[in-house]
């Protein structure tokens, strides 16, 4: 006996379908969840016929199989309309807030967020900083190779002070951008 | 030669000319596109033609209609980005939209910024920030049904669902927001409306 389970509730007609065509085949009693047509329907998900008091006196009870067990899960009893879906979608709760923390960044014009720094200029910097790190690795060579100690980055025409005496030095053979403010 | 450049010619004006007065040529209500083929009424909306306004008129705002097919998302998250910027001007809907997590966000922006480009070159907008959003819409595209496989031999059936974006974009500052209903508001109006019944059919 093959059975498929899905807790997905749209699947539940088509289970109670596969039982019905099941138990009106197979089986002579009636399935876990459907009373008898004849009798008063059961408000609650559980078996129609119950199991006779006197049966288990010596108190061993029997494991609640799955067949059982799927039977007592909470289950919606009505459909929901869509009024009442559309009232818990569009509860202004759940709409987007308007953000009022926009600005406009003064060194590029760009768009921001007032904590954080500007997209457009951490681009730029961070397109400069991987040039400057693959100098870096070509002159090093190869992994584990950095120096012990600091690096002085310079750019066209300037030349090394008498402050970046034991510093390794890195060339980039452009102008200094504006942002980038040599100590 | 001649009736072929009249078949021609009448075939460019039906498409290029969709005009406003109601004037429909009489085959035009056959449909002729199969279930494969959509056509799309919001990109028709664009050809409508207006006949030309009469000097005392006051000047009729450009409407630029756009939209993106098939977009790989929900419709139904898609449609809080779309009630987000309903209203606003072009620059703040993209500004919230720049900043917005949404996989949706990106979508609408690129799809705000072509409608932009489109009306200053197409639709004679002069300036590209006078725009705001007066519609802005959303709808379901093609569904696709597979299988989840669960554990145990268990399975789901699950949708991959596509949405369409419709926007419409009118030259002009948006217009102002009605200040929100109040309840005081409302008692008021409950209270003039119980003092204005009236006996009916007497004297």
């Amino acid at each position: 006996l093959v059975l498929v389970f899905s807790p997905l509730p749209r699947l539940r007609g088509l289970l109670q379908r596969c039982w019905g065509r099941l138990e009106r085949g197979l089986l002579p009693g009636f399935s876990g969840g459907q009373s008898p047509p004849w009798g008063p329907a059961l408000a609650v998900q559980a078996p129609a016929f119950l199991p006779e008091p006197g049966r288990d006196a010596t108190g061993s009870k029997e494991v609640p199989s799955l067949l059982d067990s799927i039977l007592w899960m909470a289950a919606p009893k009505k459909r929901r309309t869509i009024e009442v879906n559309r009232c818990r979608r569009r509860n202004p709760n759940k709409l987007i807030e308007v953000k009022r923390n926009i600005d406009v960044c003064p060194e590029c014009g760009n768009l921001k967020q007032k904590h954080v720094l500007c997209g457009y200029c951490y681009a730029k910097v961070k397109a400069e900083t991987r040039l400057i790190r693959m100098e870096m690795r070509k002159k090093e060579g190869g992994p584990l190779n950095a120096p012990a100690v600091e690096t002085v980055v310079l750019y066209d025409g300037e030349k090394p002070t008498e402050k970046d005496e034991g510093k390794r030095i890195i060339e980039r053979a452009r102008k200094r951008p504006s942002w980038f403010v040599q100590n | 030669a001649g009736g072929a450049w009249a078949c021609g010619l009448l075939g460019w004006v039906r498409q290029e000319r969709w005009l406003a007065s109601g004037s429909l040529f009489p085959l035009s209500c056959i449909h002729t596109s199969t279930s494969l083929q959509r056509s799309g009424k919001w990109e028709k909306k664009n050809w409508v033609v207006y006949p030309p306004q009469l000097p005392g008129e006051p000047r009729r705002p450009a409407e630029i209609y756009h939209c993106r097919r098939e977009i790989k998302y929900s419709k139904d998250k898609m449609w809080y980005l779309a009630k987000l910027i309903k209203g606003m001007s072009i620059d703040q809907a993209l500004a919230q939209l720049e900043f917005s997590d949404k996989k949706g966000a990106k979508v609408i922006k690129e799809v705000l910024l072509e409608a932009q480009e489109m009306a200053v070159k197409k639709h004679n907008v002069e300036f590209k920030s006078n725009l705001h959003i007066a519609e802005s819409l959303t709808g379901r595209g093609r569904y696709v049904k597979r299988i989840r496989y669960h554990g145990k031999g268990m399975f789901g059936i699950m949708k991959i669902t596509r949405c369409h974006y419709f926007v419409k974009l009118v030259e002009g500052p948006p217009p102002p927001l009605e200040p929100p209903v109040t309840g005081f508001d409302q008692a008021k109006e409950y209270v003039k409306q119980l003092r204005s019944r009236t006996l009916v059919n007497t004297l």
